[in-house]
């Protein structure tokens, strides 16, 4: 007993001090101000942690500071925004993008058939370098030529209002579907398969290792016929999917949303890893550099994409219910009625903002925590976190969990971008500024601890709202009669603030261990 | 050390020096004014390069400084444009509010720079590597709210930035610009001189030594926090420095300059020319200014679309940077060149 106080003894000198704020909190505050104001921050909390989570995850095993982490949450929101609203680009999208990745998933046979082909020296450095022209060559002839919905972006940004007025009206879609005028589909199709071969080829001939032996597995096979199975019938079906997908239900369409945007995520996490990561882990500085410079591609490329006008995600039906029955007043009410708020000890509670995001955040809490701790991954990624090379030395491919930990990051963090799209809206500075949370928050919860990222998360949501919350009403400041209004920038200088005294305390953080 | 062996030492330094001296008049002559008039300052193709140039030595002030103690002491710091942000709203905020003269505002902008450098220096002792990088992000994301703040608005200016700072009149940059050009050219040849002169003391090598390992060094038995303050220090000054011509040659400072692009963009700049090696940062600074005034005249909004792609080919493929891709390679770079001379040969180095 003695022991286990002192072993978490910061822990819990946290836990009171935070419950000693709150009890002080709820002093100066109405009830339902301070129940509104502590969902508000554990729902704050919740997106952050989504963010620190993966940063978390890929800087413990990688030790790699991501810092185009903000980029990526700010990415998975908008590719979850366009599949909500225009489910039509996003099914013309897919055929190309299948194929383009097709060539690559028969990785393991390139080396084989590169062993088999005798080569001179000169013609082996020419080679890939020729191989990836020729690829791209033939990527800049026919993509610009693939028919894909192009939208005027600015119509969109509009109120939630207006577009679920639209969508009740059926006038959502106005779908013109893009077709084939200047190349015969087979070409476009044969072409694209064949660019990313032949790129793919190219790329494998620039590793060192390329005279190995590879056993072609029978599982990159499964995946290329599964690549090709999916963009044909993506190609073939594309109107009737479209429509199918047109007509479907908010719910599901957003659950698709969350799914397509996790999965785009994880699979740009993979390839960054990758292709641009792996080349740099003997110079960690330049990794650093590396990736700040991917987040400001990123944050042009969306601005490119979807341009500078911000948009809100439409929110799902099934917690967007209006009428006679609304506010709910207790959860079986607002079951029947699927009601946008609910009454909570006299406050009104918007449910998706501040119970559904919270119950994601504790879900995925608890799912990356059962992952880490009762997997097989798992316990290679806690190994890794502690020593990598010796998880090396006994036969395990670091590299291959590396990427899928990297991926996983980032599909965490575009899950966090899609889940924060309808209750913040989107804007093109929306990465940066709940990166800067993340940093913090993981900063006060250690760095690489999975436990104090979700403590720290939760301690910048809740201070931050609290704060903003203190600020409409202002802070008595004692012994005088001035009442204190902080302005609302003061709110990240107070979270930026907590994290440096923090951190001269404790400089691993509250739950980091020494190293 | 005998004088001619300083100018043998430094010739390529006298070479440039002269170059920039000339390059005012050289461009005049080649817009077809005479060099008469362009020491009259009368507006032409000669003065707007001067201005250009201007800027590129504040950079590489500013990015030589960042150079000191990220390049030759290791300290990786994200709160660095605070150092330049307030050497230049206190520049701004003393002459135009406290109406003070330019050298009783220098003297504040010197103070102000060895007390921040304290003020980061008391946080060293505590964390290092990362949490020292985000500690120092912590301390200047604050500053840069506090000057984007509304409450010190009639200071600062909030976030329109600080404007109608009154420059001296022999100074000024509208009217007495080559004087500019040439007050600015001098502080930046001496401080890289005393850079140069720093890097190769005494003090300068344990900088190097902590780079490269802090423990042993502190093994060896020097207190490392000594010499990272001095680093420190000199570095906030120079910074500030920057800060104090940026404020009296530009007409507005926006808030920008305190925020964490701004701190990238010293990263970029050494990183273009290379880490650690003190003539980067010019060079860094020459390749970055030149390459932002190009993308924003000719291709426009995204220009930095372009400035994050060259950022990543940097680091994939130039890592050391152009200065220290040359001293590490000009060997073989001499070498390939007689050869290519001589006859095509691909498979001369490699």
């Amino acid at each position: 007993m003695n022991m286990l106080i002192r072993k978490n003894l910061v822990l819990i000198i946290t836990l009171v001090v935070i419950a000693f704020m709150l009890g002080v909190a709820a002093q100066g505050m109405d009830r339902q101000d301070f129940v509104i104001t502590l969902l508000r921050g554990l729902a704050v909390g919740s997106i952050t942690f989504l963010v620190a989570s993966g940063f978390s995850l890929i800087f413990g095993l990688l030790d790699v500071l991501n810092l185009a982490h903000g980029t990526l949450f700010m990415i998975g929101a908008y590719i979850g925004w366009t599949v909500i609203v225009r489910p039509d680009t996003i099914m013309d999208l897919l055929t190309p993008l299948a194929l383009i990745l097709s060539g690559f998933a028969l990785g393991d046979l390139y080396p084989h058939l590169s062993s088999r082909i005798r080569l001179g020296l000169r013609m082996k450095r020419f080679l890939p370098w020729a191989l990836g022209l020729v690829s791209l060559l033939v990527l800049g002839f026919i993509l610009p030529r693939y028919p894909i919905a192009i939208w005027n972006v600015e119509n969109y940004s509009q109120s939630p209002v207006t577009f679920s007025f639209m969508a009740s009206q059926g006038t959502r879609l106005p779908v013109q579907p893009a077709t084939f005028t200047e190349i015969s589909p087979a070409v476009a199709l044969i072409g694209l398969l064949l660019a990313s071969m032949f790129g793919a080829f190219g790329l494998s001939l620039f590793g060192k290792d390329a005279q190995r032996t590879v056993r072609i597995s029978w599982k990159s096979f499964i995946g290329f016929a599964a690549l090709l199975v999916v963009a044909l019938v993506g190609f073939a079906y594309n109107d009737s999917l479209t429509n199918a997908l047109t007509a479907l239900n908010s719910n599901w369409l957003f659950l698709i949303a969350v799914i397509v945007a996790m999965a785009s995520g994880a699979g740009l996490g993979g390839l960054m890893e990758a292709t641009l990561i792996r080349p740099l882990y003997s110079r960690p500085i330049y990794q650093l550099m590396l990736t700040l410079g991917l987040s400001a591609i990123g944050i042009e490329m969306v601005r490119a994409v979807w341009g500078r006008p911000e948009f809100v995600t439409p929110k799902p039906d099934f917690f967007n219910g209006t009428g006679g029955a609304c506010p709910a007043t207790n959860f079986a009410d607002w079951w029947a009625n699927h009601c946008s708020t609910i009454l909570l000890w006299e406050g009104r509670v918007r449910v998706y903002n501040e119970i559904f995001i919270p119950i994601v955040g504790l879900v995925v809490l608890i799912s990356i925590w059962v992952l880490l701790q009762r997997t097989r991954l798992g316990m290679i990624i806690r190994a890794g976190v502690q020593d990598r090379e010796m998880v090396e030395a006994l036969g395990i491919n670091v590299r291959r969990v590396f990427t899928m930990v990297f991926a996983l990051g980032v599909g965490l963090a575009a899950l966090g971008g899609v889940l924060a799209a309808p209750s913040t809206g989107l804007s093109n500075f929306m990465g940066e500024s709940l990166f800067l949370n993340a940093l913090i928050a993981l900063a006060i919860g250690g760095l690489t601890n999975y436990p104090g990222a979700a403590l720290g998360s939760v301690l910048v949501g809740l201070i931050q709202q609290f704060i903003i919350k203190y600020g409409q009403i202002g802070i008595p400041v004692p012994f005088t009669e001035i009442v204190f209004k902080p302005s609302p920038p003061l709110v990240p200088a107070s979270t930026v603030l907590l994290m440096v005294i923090i951190l001269l305390i404790l400089p691993n953080g509250l739950l980091g261990k020494k190293e | 050390m005998t004088r001619t062996s300083i100018f043998a030492k430094n010739r390529g330094l006298l070479i440039t020096l002269v170059l920039l001296v000339l390059l005012p008049f050289i461009v005049g002559l080649f817009d077809g004014a005479s060099p008469v008039a362009v020491w009259n300052n009368l507006s032409g193709n000669s003065k707007f390069i001067q201005g250009l140039a201007i800027e590129i030595f504040i950079l590489a002030l500013y990015a030589l400084s960042y150079d000191v103690i990220f390049g030759i002491t290791g300290l990786l710091s994200f709160g660095h444009s605070m150092f330049f942000a307030v050497g230049a709203y206190l520049t701004g905020i003393a002459i135009k509010t406290l109406d003070l003269s330019l050298p009783a505002t220098f003297g504040i902008v010197f103070v102000a720079s060895i007390v921040q450098a304290v003020l980061f220096g008391l946080v060293l002792p505590r964390v290092r590597g990362i949490t020292f990088a985000l500690v120092t992000l912590g301390i200047a994301s604050v500053f840069h709210i506090v000057i984007m703040s509304t409450e010190l608005g009639t200071y600062t200016g909030a976030d329109v930035g600080l404007q109608g700072v009154i420059v001296p009149e022999w100074i000024s940059p509208a009217n007495e610009r080559l004087r500019f050009y040439f007050i600015a050219l001098v502080v930046l040849i001496s401080i890289y001189l005393l850079y140069q002169r720093f890097v190769n003391s005494p003090t300068g090598r344990v900088c190097t030594a902590i780079r490269e390992n802090e423990s042993r060094a502190q093994m060896l038995g020097y207190n490392t926090f000594y010499f990272k303050l001095a680093a420190l220090t000199l570095s906030s000054f120079t910074a500030a420095l920057a800060g104090f011509l940026h404020t009296l040659y530009q007409p507005i400072v926006s808030p920008n300059v305190a925020g964490l692009g701004f701190t990238v963009t010293a990263l970029l700049i050494i990183l273009i020319g290379g880490v650690g090696t003190l003539q980067g940062a010019f060079v860094g600074a020459i390749v970055y200014r030149l390459l932002d005034f190009g993308l924003r005249r000719y291709i426009g909004e995204s220009a930095s679309f372009i400035n994050g792609a060259v950022y990543v080919l940097f680091v994939l493929f130039i890592p050391f940077g152009i200065v220290g891709t040359w001293r590490l390679r000009s060997f073989q770079i001499k070498q390939g060149w007689e050869s290519l001379l001589k006859a095509f040969h691909p498979d001369s180095h490699q």
